[in-house]
């Protein structure tokens, strides 16, 4: 079923109805974004620190980091992606189901970071789309709270994919 | 390349194991070889929130026992030996912090001391007796990270939240001393970015006072917890003999009986004035790791703070001015000064020819930076010797014949870091 | 050098073996890459017995290009020792004299392209399975992506 980028799944928008379930979709979908488990390297470390007690990523709808990408909606990919790991993660990115966005966390999901090489793609939006990218090697955990709570604006405006 | 099987896909694996024919784990009836034969193929990885990283295991399953155990690594491949050889000594030391993630002033000091190797330079004992400090407070922070995901693979998720809130206050530290929490790139050829002041030093001895009562309350919520020991206690054993034939070292070796530490074995950046004692265990398995590394937390407490007592006052950087900028107020009144500041800060320092590696003990085994040098102003070969590298090539042998869950809690044991084994 | 090591290094008489001490104290022998196998067997006589690391330094100009780096270390001395070989494609593997080396020869081949003969599975290790080429070369690229600095556009 293809869907415009901007609307909800197929029912009628027109009316205060079709408006107020459409700013329901997208206030439940950005207050309980699950991302999926895709730590690679040391904006992992910075990723735990964000869900541990201090920063506590589940204030703002993260509780649980999905295993499985079947059961999340975010995939924040933390770290370095090597060629290697590129169809691995272009997999696991088509297990999502929509509607499904990315943050690229740090420098080397943004453009590669330090690592411009034989080894490492020059940024993740090479082979998925972005929705977010977050600065910083690694960011701090306030940081990738702030790129999360941009996302959030972005489907509250009722974005549905990246 | 591609996915044989989903590695999530829980109802997946269960149709395909009760196809198997006649096994134990099926509830059929006694092993034979003759009758089961069939071994399930299963894919761990890359992409899964036990394996400490991109690990990727092919596992050779029997029902639930893992008959053999194949890592796959190299997803976390990032080219940094061939990188650091395109760079100057100085931005090659940046990228030395992200090898190791969870010890990066543990790799700072591992390369520096190889620089200061080949340029034979004098280290005011400052920056060595600092340089302890900084190595002992790193250990523990990722001694600190592998308790807290050792808890949490295993399912004590609160510990993982105890662990994390002790370091967040050394990062705090860190990021006070250096500006980065992390990657602080602060041990450098030559001695250290920048001094202590007496206030920092203040807030880390309170800090170290303070921590052997938190580790007590690590070690009340698992030493003793039976779940814990269940899981631990004779799952993945090495013995002795077999740890050093596969070039383990670290935790994983003291726990399988072998006392050697490098720290004692050949003491480097003033090791030799500390007193410390190093723990071995006796039966080489996942619960002897732990308690190793639980030990080693606490002498690193007691190195911490006999390095803030035994701290001279004095600079901490060399005045070796081929390695190290010239101090501001020297730059108005000395021509050699400008000089030496200028080709440093353009060219970068340049090491005479020659080799170095000098062995030191990071939290995971022997850590070591291969320097090579032709005297220009980057280096022909920079290789480091990883330890968990070898230590994770002891897996299999430590896996064979155990659980699949049994498999979470060696992985955990071992502590790798992807991104010192790939690197 | 300890005198077990020159006695163990004497009784393999090898007319071009030469031995000396690096920048951080640790002495090497460097032997023609055949030797290999017999080097590490008098070395483990000797109390060498623990496998530390394999690497290469590559030279292109020279015709032996890679030099092998192996290190090990002896327990009951608490010393490292170095050997070194050069070679131009092919060395003996030395797997059946310490396990650990399986890896550390995959990974030599995987970057470098030296053959490991004897070697029990000798695939890559760190670069995808169909990648072309031996990335740590000196004559190969870096790669990556050119980076265009704004001062640089006429």
């Amino acid at each position: 079923m293809n869907m415009a980028a901007s609307d909800g799944p197929g029912h009628e928008k027109d009316g205060a109805h079709g408006f107020l379930l459409s700013k329901l979709e997208s206030w439940s979908r950005e207050k309980s974004l699950w991302p999926v488990t895709f730590g690679l390297a040391c904006c992992a470390i910075e990723m735990i620190s964000t869900s541990a007690a201090r920063f506590d990523i589940a204030r703002f709808g993260s509780e649980l980091f999905r295993p499985s990408p079947r059961q999340a909606d975010l995939m924040i990919v933390s770290g370095r992606v090597s060629q290697k790991m590129a169809p691995v993660l272009l997999e696991i990115y088509n297990q999502m189901p929509e509607p499904k966005w990315v943050i690229a966390m740090g420098d080397c999901a943004s453009c590669g970071g330090i690592f411009n090489n034989y080894a490492v793609i020059q940024g993740v939006d090479k082979i998925v789309p972005v929705d977010v990218y977050i600065p910083g090697c690694p960011p701090r955990p306030e940081a990738l709270l702030d790129g999360i709570i941009k996302l959030q604006e972005r489907v509250h405006e009722g974005a549905t994919r990246a | 390349m591609s996915i044989e099987t989903r590695p999530d896909d829980a109802e997946m694996t269960e149709r395909m194991s009760s196809t198997l024919t006649p096994s134990p784990m099926n509830g059929n009836g006694p092993v034979d070889s003759a009758t089961a034969p069939h071994t399930l193929r299963i894919n761990m990885g890359p992409q899964h929130p036990s394996t400490h990283g991109v690990l990727r295991l092919e596992l050779e399953l029997d029902g639930e026992i893992v008959v053999s155990c194949k890592p796959i690594i190299g997803y976390l491949h990032t080219g940094t030996e061939k990188t650091m050889e395109n760079l100057t000594y100085l931005q090659a030391l940046t990228v030395t912090d992200r090898l190791d993630y969870l010890n990066p002033m543990g790799n700072n000091l591992a390369y520096a001391l190889a620089v200061e190797a080949l340029f034979d330079c004098e280290i005011p004992e400052r920056a060595i007796i600092g340089r302890v400090l900084l190595a002992e407070l790193t250990r523990l922070n990722s001694h600190l990270v592998w308790l807290g995901t050792t808890g949490i693979d295993l399912g004590a998720s609160s510990v993982l939240l105890y662990t994390f809130r002790e370091r967040e206050v050394l990062l705090d530290f860190f990021e006070s001393l250096s500006g980065a929490r992390m990657m602080t790139s602060f041990i450098r050829p030559g001695g250290l970015a920048d001094d202590f002041t007496d206030d920092w030093l203040q807030g880390v001895s309170k800090f170290i006072d303070d921590l052997p009562a938190r580790i007590d309350e690590y070690e009340a919520l698992l030493t003793h917890n039976p779940l814990f020991k269940d899981r631990m206690v004779g799952i993945g054993v090495l013995d002795g003999q077999r740890a050093l034939s596969m070039g383990v070292t670290g935790p994983v070796l003291r726990a399988s009986g072998i006392s050697h530490d490098i720290r004692k074995a050949r003491p480097y950046s003033g090791y030799d004035q500390f007193e410390f004692h190093v723990p071995v265990g006796s039966h080489g398995d996942s619960y002897d790791r732990y308690l190793v590394r639980i030990e080693e937390m606490r002498e690193s407490v007691k190195l911490c703070k006999q390095a803030i007592a035994k701290l001279p006052v004095g600079p901490v950087k060399t005045s070796d001015r081929k390695v190290m900028p010239p101090p501001r107020e020297e730059l108005g009144q000395s021509m050699e000064a400008v000089i030496h500041h200028f080709k440093l800060w353009t060219a970068g320092m340049k090491p005479p020819a020659g080799e170095a590696y000098i062995p030191v003990e990071s939290p995971r085994g022997e850590l070591g930076f291969y320097v090579v040098s032709d005297g220009s102003n980057k280096a022909v070969r920079v290789r480091e010797r990883a330890p968990s590298f070898a230590n994770l090539q002891a897996l299999p042998i430590m896996a064979r014949g155990g659980l699949v869950a049994d498999l979470i809690a060696i992985i955990s044991s071992i502590d790798p870091v992807l991104g010192e084994i790939d690197r | 050098m300890t005198e077990t090591l020159d006695q163990a290094l004497d009784s393999l008489t090898l007319a071009d073996l030469e031995h000396g001490t690096s920048a951080d104290g640790i002495d090497f022998v460097r032997v023609p890459v055949d030797a290999i196998p017999r080097l590490v067997d008098a070395v483990i006589g000797a109390g060498f017995g623990r496998f530390i690391d394999l690497t290469a330094v590559d030279e292109p100009r020279r015709a032996d290009r890679f030099e092998l780096q192996y290190l090990l270390h002896s327990m009951q001395d608490q010393r490292w020792l170095r050997l070194k070989a050069r070679t131009a494609e092919h060395a003996p593997s030395i797997v059946s004299q310490f396990e650990a080396a399986n890896w550390y020869e995959r990974e030599v081949f995987d970057l470098y392209g030296v053959l490991f003969d004897g070697h029990p599975g000798l695939t890559r290790i760190l670069m995808p399975d169909d990648w072309d080429g031996h990335p740590l070369r000196r004559d190969v690229a870096l790669g990556g992506e050119p980076v265009q600095f704004s001062d640089n556009i006429s």
